[in-house]
């Protein structure tokens, strides 16, 4: 059975009324709801959260630079989450309406990713603020905690900020794995994907960053993004071969593996995006002299590997019929 | 406790699309929306070849994925089990649409688009406030109610919910081969309860997804 995406009605006009039932057939239908602003929301938010994350536990974001004061590992991470969650306030249906994405965290992963989003940014934000600088003057330097988190308060804060930074870097995934009406994302693999693919993104930035400021990187630092690389392209193998006749799920393979989505995942994401920035970190963590070169080489195909692989996530989702007739 | 549900009986419908223009008019859904469609598809091979039809809604499920993926809550279920969205409240994240299996939720973003008013004579009482041109909101879902307004319009004025005309979902009313049926789940000798006894036990869309569907169907090829 065919999926069908009827991204455009009538005069190539865009029908975004319904999922799947503009047309009334029986048939697998693709989701039309996200697309790739959500893409770069789930890319930008998995760096931003991954960035802070791994600057403060490789202990590297002092020597990587500053902007006024604060360490450039954690302007991008605040940068990469606020401009993604511009775009996911701005992909709304009612974008001022949207403080209303706080209410339902009983049940609801995007209100868990909202208030992540909002305790990362407050703590983070906090922790930092006294070393803020302007030139000679540091008005919130009487603060009472270490923005390297070495006293108690700062580490405390720290560790609220780095568990936020969990929740934001694999809410994205989550959303999409927990119902079980697209097969292809209803699967732990896919938080895990995303949760890897942040990881990955976020070392392999502070390794380009350390470069940058010409610092020496370690072959541990090397073998920790050859690791993350590795999980990850193992769990989209697993993913790819678990359930592959569930309706739904065949219909979502043939489009990565065979039909319109082929090169881009497999030639994008699963070789260029992560196979061959694996391969690029495991001879680095042997051989010094190309570790830089690794670095720079790893983040450039990487970054691009984790939004192709949110977004084919997103385009291959696909709802089985409602109805599968007997034979 | 009263629990509300709609059995559908296909091999009773014809394919005539009436519930489908019944529910539009009735709910003056947004242009190109439509709760409850009947989906059509052939099977067998010439000489025995056969048109299906589908009906369809909204199945409101006892455990609704799209209330539980809801991050505004406008989507809610009533005490009587009816799955409800508050336009107001809906911030279109269309979470809820990615979260059905059913695909019965819409998103309306397009004021222009709706269509004009029609005048509906069902519930002449009800009229002004289901001439819903103002009531759908631009950037939200709209969904079936199982047309809450006439179950509560039929309760507020003693008629027989499922029975009696005004008291009954527009799509059922207007089924020209009676084969919806809408009554309560919980009361054993309900019109729904007494036909199930009858025709056997029912069968639901997309068991796989595992949420406990209220429509439920006999006669599924």
């Amino acid at each position: 059975m065919n999926s069908v995406d009827s991204s455009t009605g009538r005069g190539g006009t865009p029908v975004p009324q319904n999922a799947f039932m503009d047309h009334f057939n029986l048939e697998a239908r693709t989701q039309r709801v996200w697309d790739l602003n959500h893409a770069v929301w789930f890319t930008l938010m998995g760096l931003g959260g991954g960035v802070f994350l791994v600057g403060r536990i490789l202990n590297l974001t002092e020597g990587l630079g500053h902007c006024l004061g604060i360490p450039m590992v954690d302007i991008v991470s605040f940068v990469a989450i606020a401009i993604g969650g511009l775009i996911l306030v701005a992909d709304l249906g009612r974008p001022l309406q949207f403080w209303r994405a706080f209410a339902n965290i009983r049940t609801s992963w995007i209100s868990w990713g909202a208030w992540a989003d909002l305790v990362f940014l407050t703590v983070a934000g906090l922790l930092v603020l006294p070393a803020l600088t302007f030139g000679d003057l540091q008005p919130f330097d009487g603060l009472g905690w270490e923005p390297d988190g070495s006293d108690a308060t700062g580490l405390a804060m720290e560790i609220l900020a780095g568990v936020a930074a969990i929740v934001v870097m694999t809410y994205a995934g989550a959303v999409l794995a927990r119902p079980r009406s697209i097969p292809y994302w209803n699967s732990p693999a896919v938080p895990i994907q995303f949760f890897l693919s942040s990881s990955a993104m976020s070392v392999a930035a502070v390794l380009l960053l350390t470069a940058i400021h010409d610092e020496p990187i370690s072959g541990g630092q090397m073998l920790l993004l050859g690791g993350l690389t590795t999980g990850l392209l193992t769990s989209v193998i697993v993913h790819l071969s678990t359930h592959q006749n569930a309706p739904g799920k065949q219909q979502s393979l043939d489009s990565l593996l065979r039909g319109i989505h082929r090169r881009v995942f497999v030639g994008g994401v699963m070789v260029l995006g992560t196979a061959v920035p694996a391969l690029l970190a495991f001879v680095g963590a042997t051989t010094s002299g190309i570790r830089e070169v690794a670095a720079m080489i790893s983040f450039a195909l990487l970054l691009p590997g984790g939004l192709m692989l949110r977004l084919t996530t997103l385009r291959v989702g696909i709802f089985p019929p409602v109805h599968i007739q007997s034979k | 406790m009263t629990r509300w549900g709609m059995l559908i009986d296909v091999g009773r419908c014809v394919g005539c699309q009436a519930c489908t223009v019944a529910c539009k008019t009735e709910n003056q859904s947004p242009y190109d929306a439509w709760y409850a469609p009947v989906i059509e598809w052939e099977s067998g091979v010439f000489p025995d070849a056969t048109l299906n039809y589908l009906p369809t809604l909204c199945n409101h499920c006892e455990d609704a994925p799209c209330v539980d993926a809801c991050p505004s809550g406008a989507i809610t279920r009533r005490d009587d089990g009816i799955v409800i969205a508050d336009e107001d409240i809906c911030i279109g994240s269309r979470a809820c649409m990615a979260a059905c299996p059913y695909g019965a939720i819409n998103f309306f973003e397009d004021s222009g688009t709706v269509s004009p008013p029609v005048a509906s004579t069902a519930i002449p009482e009800s009229v002004p406030e289901r001439y819903a041109s103002e009531k759908h909101v631009s950037g939200a879902i709209s969904k079936c109610t199982y047309c809450a307004h006439r179950i509560d319009y039929g309760i507020e004025h003693g008629l027989e919910v499922g029975v009696h005309p005004l008291a009954t979902p527009a799509c059922v009313v207007t089924c020209p081969a009676e084969c919806r049926i809408f009554g309560d789940l919980d009361d054993a000798e309900s019109n729904i309860n007494r036909y199930l006894a009858e025709k056997g036990p029912g069968e639901v869309l997309r068991p796989d997804a595992e949420t406990n569907p209220k429509t439920t169907y006999v006669g599924l090829p």
